[in-house]
C-alpha cells in the first residue's frame, strides 16, 4: 500500500496510542468526580491541555476542547453578536474554506472573500468587503485541498488597522479573526500571537492523533456562546464529560509535531521533488505558497475519479479534491475558486504526503501513476 | 463489429455483475448511472453519490466507459408526482414500477438508442425470449429461449396455425431465481424497449451473482441491498410523504363498533391490510388480548382509518379484482367473440387482437388458467381474466388499491394492471 491521502486521515502515532491506553479502562474516572483518583485524572487532563495550548503560545484556559475541527469551527461563529438587523455584513470568509466554515458562514449570511489564482487570499477584495458591520473574518491557515498557506499575519494587520479606525470613530462593533489551522500544526510555526488570531481551530486527527478531538483557541477578545449546554465543562463553552484519552493523545502528537516541524518540511520537500521529477504529463496546480506535503496534479482531459479507482486497484490511495467533496458528488469549490475549468477540475488529483511515505514509495507511486495515466489516455484515444 | 450495450449501473452487485457479463460476452459496454434522485430528507442522507462512486469503480475496473445521465427532473415529474397523487387519492402506488416504465425503459432506452446502442441492459432478475407469434389468433409457439415450457393458451385457439402470418416477438419472462424474479416491476415496459433489452443475470440465482462478484473482485459483492422505493427506502416513505402531502391527524375506529381506538397521523399513510405501525390506545372497551388489528378501510373524506381484529373481515378478502391501466403484451391471448358468460363458445369466433381492436367488453373471453402475482415475491395465484377483472377460485387477501396485479402464462409475463 502506498497511502497518499494524509490530508484526509493520518494513522495514530505509536506514542499517542500508548499514552492514551491507560485512560480507557484504568484511569477511567470522571475528572469532575470528588475523590483522589479522579482528581489525578483531572490534573492530567489539564496538563495535556496545557501542552496543546503552549504549542500555540496560549494557556490551557484559552482552549475549548471539542469533538473535532468541525465543531470548533462551528463554535467560533458563536462569537457573533446576537439579533441585529443586518447579519449579512457580520461575516467574511475565504471562498476556499472547508465546508465546516463555509456552511456556517452561509447560514449566517456571510460574504465570501475571493482568492487569487495562486490560491492566496485577495487582500484588496478583503479590504473592500469589510464594513462597519463586519464582526468576524475567517481565513484558514492552510487550505485543506491545495495546501496553500495564507498570509494570516497580513490579514491580522488589516484587522488591527480596522479596529483602531473603529475606535477612533467611536464604532463599538467587535472585529475578530478566526483561522482554521487543522492541517498546519505539524509543519508550520503556529503561534496565536504571531499570527494575530482571536480564534483558532486545531485538529488532532490531521496530525497523527485520534479522530474526534479538536480544540478552539479563544482569545479574551472573543465572547462565545456554548453550542452544547450541560455540566459546564470547558469554561461552560462545551459541556460533556471530558474526552480524557483523546486529549492525552492529542497532546502527545502536538508535542511530537512541535519537535519535528523543521525536519518534516525538509523531508516532504524532497519527496515532493521526486514526484514532480518523475511524474509525466501533468500540470502542477499548487506551485507556490503551499505546504510541501501537498501535490495537486491536473491531468486535463482525464477523469481523476477513474484514476483514483485504477490506482486503488494497484494499492495507491489518492484523492480528488477534498475527500468529502468527492463522496457528495459535487465538484471542488476550491479548484473552481482558483480559476480551473470544469475539465481541469475533473482531471485533478490531490496527493498529500505523510509519515508513512519515503523516497522509495515516491518512485513507485510515480511509476504506477504514470502507467495508469497512460492507459487512460490510450483508452480515451481509442 | 461488437454490438454496443448501454447498461444501467446502480452501484449494486446485480447491475455490476450484469455489466461484467456483458464485457465477457464481447459487447462494447457503456455503463450509465441514472441520477434520478439526490435530495436528502431530514435524518436521511440520499446515498446517490456513494452509489454513483460504487458504480463508477466497477466500470473503471471493467475498463468500460461510464456516464452519468441526469433524469432528476423527469423522475420528479413522472414518478414522484404520480406517487404523491396516488397516495393523496388513498391508494398505495408502486413507484418502482412507474420508474421502470417511464425512466429506465423509456428515457434511458430512448437516449441509449439515440446514442447508437444496439441494446440496453439492466441488472434485473428477468429474462426475455423470442417467440414466433401468429398475428391473429393463436398464441406463441414454443419459445426459442430455454427454460420455459409450452404455452397452454395457444390451445385456446381453434384455428390452424398455418393460416396466419408469423413474426418473432420478444416476451418478458420470469427469472430463473424464482425468489428474486423482478418481472413484477417490469410488466409495464414497452414491447419496443423489451425487444432491445438484455437481462444478463436473469439466468442466474442471487447467490450465483454474489459469488461471481466476489470471484471477480467486485467490491460491491457484499453491499447492502437497497429495499423498497429506491430513493427513500421503506422506512422513509412516511417522512417523505409528510414533506409533500399536507396531512391531518384523525381517528382510528374499530369497524364493528365504530369505537375510537386511537389516532393516526394521516389516513394516506395507511394501507388496507396493514397491521404494523398502528398506535392504538385500547380505550372504549377495546380488549387488549394481544391480537393484532388490521386496517380494513379508509374513509379519506372524514380522515378515519377503520381497523378490525377480525382477519375474516370482508374488506380484507376478495375473489375478484378489477384492474385499470391494463397493459397486455400478448394481446392475441384476449380472444374475441365471447364474454365471460359465454365461455362455452370460446374459440369459435374470428380471432383478432381484442385489446388492440378496441372491441367492447362483452366481446372478450375469459383467459383461463393464467397466473397472477399481487406483490413482488408473492406466490403466483391461478386466476381467470376477462380483460378487466381477475377472478380467483379461492378468496385472496385483498391487495391495496394502486398496487399492481401482474399476469403470467407459465413463465411468460403477459402484462397486468393497477388494482382499483
Amino acid at each position: 500500500m502506498i497511502y497518499l491521502d494524509f490530508a484526509a486521515a493520518t494513522p495514530v502515532n505509536d506514542k499517542a496510542l500508548k499514552a492514551m491506553g491507560p485512560y480507557f479502562a484504568e484511569e477511567f474516572f470522571n475528572p469532575s468526580s470528588p475523590y483522589l483518583p479522579a482528581k489525578k485524572v483531572a490534573a492530567e487532563y489539564e496538563s495535556a491541555k496545557a501542552v496543546i495550548a503552549r504549542a500555540i503560545g496560549a494557556k490551557a484556559t484559552d482552549l475549548v476542547i471539542t469533538a473535532g475541527a468541525t465543531e470548533a469551527n462551528n463554535l467560533a461563529f458563536t462569537a457573533l453578536s446576537l439579533g441585529e438587523a443586518e447579519p449579512t455584513f457580520k461575516i467574511l470568509y475565504l471562498e476556499t474554506e472547508h465546508d465546516s466554515v463555509r456552511r456556517v458562514a452561509e447560514q449566517c449570511g456571510g460574504v465570501a472573500i475571493q482568492v487569487l489564482p495562486s490560491g492566496l487570499i485577495d487582500l484588496e477584495d478583503l479590504k473592500g468587503k469589510i464594513t462597519d458591520g463586519t464582526e468576524l473574518i475567517s481565513v484558514s491557515l492552510v487550505n485543506n485541498e491545495l495546501g496553500t498557506i495564507q498570509p494570516l499575519a497580513e490579514v491580522a494587520k488589516i484587522v488591527r488597522e480596522i479596529r483602531l479606525d473603529r475606535m477612533r470613530r467611536g464604532v463599538k462593533r467587535q472585529l475578530l479573526l478566526h483561522s482554521d489551522a487543522s492541517q498546519a500544526l505539524n509543519l508550520l510555526d503556529v503561534n496565536v500571537a504571531r499570527l494575530g488570531v482571536d480564534l483558532m481551530t486545531l485538529n488532532s486527527a490531521k496530525i497523527y492523533g485520534p479522530k474526534g478531538v479538536g480544540a478552539l483557541y479563544v482569545s479574551h477578545e472573543a465572547k462565545l456562546r456554548p453550542l452544547v449546554a450541560g455540566g459546564g465543562q470547558e469554561q461552560g463553552l462545551r459541556s460533556g464529560t471530558e474526552n480524557v484519552p483523546g486529549v492525552i493523545g492529542f497532546a502527545t502528537v502536538v508535542a511530537e509535531a512541535k519537535k519535528h516541524v523543521k525536519n518534516n518540511r525538509a523531508k516532504y520537500r524532497e519527496l515532493r521533488r521526486i514526484l514532480l521529477d518523475e511524474l509525466q504529463g501533468y500540470e502542477l496546480i499548487n506551485k507556490k505558497h503551499t505546504l510541501d506535503n501537498f501535490v495537486i496534479l491536473c491531468y486535463n482531459g482525464l477523469d481523476a475519479e477513474r484514476l483514483v479507482f485504477l490506482l486503488e486497484d494497484k494499492g495507491v490511495y489518492v484523492a480528488t479534491g477534498a475527500a468529502c467533496a468527492a463522496s457528495k458528488g459535487v465538484r471542488s469549490h476550491v479548484l473552481k475558486a482558483i480559476g480551473l475549468s470544469d475539465s481541469e477540475i475533473a482531471g485533478s488529483l490531490r496527493l498529500s504526503l505523510g509519515e508513512l511515505n519515503d523516497a522509495e514509495q515516491m518512485h513507485e507511486a510515480a511509476r504506477i501513476i504514470n502507467e495508469v495515466v497512460l492507459a487512460e489516455r490510450a483508452r480515451i484515444n481509442g | 463489429m461488437a454490438k454496443t450495450v448501454y447498461v444501467g449501473m446502480s452501484g449494486g452487485v446485480d447491475s455490476s455483475v450484469a455489466a461484467m457479463l456483458l464485457v465477457e460476452q464481447g459487447y462494447k459496454v457503456v455503463g450509465v448511472y441514472m441520477k434520478n434522485w439526490s435530495e436528502d430528507l431530514p435524518g436521511m442522507k440520499c446515498p446517490w453519490a456513494e452509489d454513483l462512486a460504487d458504480a463508477k469503480r466497477v466500470a473503471v475496473k471493467l475498463r468500460i466507459d461510464f456516464e452519468v445521465w441526469d433524469f432528476e427532473k423527469e423522475y420528479r415529474e413522472k414518478v414522484v408526482e404520480y406517487m404523491l397523487s396516488e397516495f393523496k387519492a388513498g391508494n398505495t402506488p408502486n413507484p418502482d414500477i412507474m420508474c421502470n416504465q417511464e425512466i429506465k425503459f423509456k428515457l434511458f432506452y430512448e437516449k441509449a438508442m439515440k446514442r447508437g446502442a444496439d441494446f440496453i441492459a439492466t441488472g434485473h432478475y428477468a429474462r426475455t425470449g423470442q417467440f414466433e407469434c401468429v398475428l391473429s389468433g393463436t398464441g406463441p409457439s414454443r419459445p426459442s429461449s430455454r427454460g420455459s415450457g409450452p404455452h397452454t393458451l395457444a390451445a385456446a385457439s381453434g384455428l390452424p396455425r398455418e393460416k396466419h402470418s408469423q413474426l418473432s416477438q420478444t416476451r418478458l419472462m420470469r427469472a430463473v431465481d424464482e425468489n428474486k424474479d423482478q418481472t413484477y416491476f417490469l410488466y409495464r415496459i414497452s414491447e419496443k424497449a423489451l425487444a432491445r433489452t438484455l437481462f444478463p443475470i436473469g439466468e442466474m440465482t442471487k447467490p450465483e451473482v454474489k459469488k461471481l462478484a466476489e470471484k471477480h473482485g467486485l467490491h460491491n459483492a457484499y453491499k447492502k441491498e437497497s429495499m423498497g422505493v429506491c430513493f427513500v427506502g421503506e422506512v422513509g416513505m412516511k417522512d417523505f410523504l409528510k414533506k409533500y402531502i399536507d396531512v391531518q391527524p384523525g381517528e382510528i375506529r374499530e369497524i364493528e363498533s365504530e369505537n375510537v381506538l386511537g389516532y393516526h397521523e394521516g389516513a394516506v399513510f395507511y394501507t388496507i391490510g396493514q397491521r404494523h405501525g398502528l398506535y392504538l390506545s385500547g380505550e372504549k372497551g377495546a380488549v387488549n388480548d394481544g391480537m393484532p388489528y388490521y386496517v380494513v378501510k379508509k374513509d379519506l373524506k372524514n380522515n378515519i382509518v377503520y381497523v378490525s381484529k377480525n382477519l375474516n373481515d370482508e374488506h380484507l378478502w376478495t375473489d375478484k379484482l378489477q384492474l385499470k391501466d391494463i397493459v397486455l403484451r400478448q394481446s392475441e391471448y384476449i380472444l374475441s367473440g365471447t364474454g365471460p358468460s359465454r365461455l362455452s363458445s370460446q374459440g369459435s369466433g374470428p380471432h383478432t387482437s381484442a385489446a388492440a381492436s378496441g372491441l367492447p367488453r362483452e366481446e372478450y373471453s375469459r383467459l383461463p388458467s393464467i397466473l397472477v402475482r399481487l406483490r413482488h415475491r408473492a406466490p403466483l395465484v391461478p386466476a381467470e381474466f376477462d380483460g378487466e377483472t381477475l377472478y380467483f377460485e379461492h378468496k385472496i387477501r385483498r391487495p391495496a388499491s394502486g398496487q399492481s396485479a401482474v399476469i403470467y402464462d407459465d413463465g411468460i409475463c403477459l402484462g397486468g394492471g393497477i388494482i382499483i
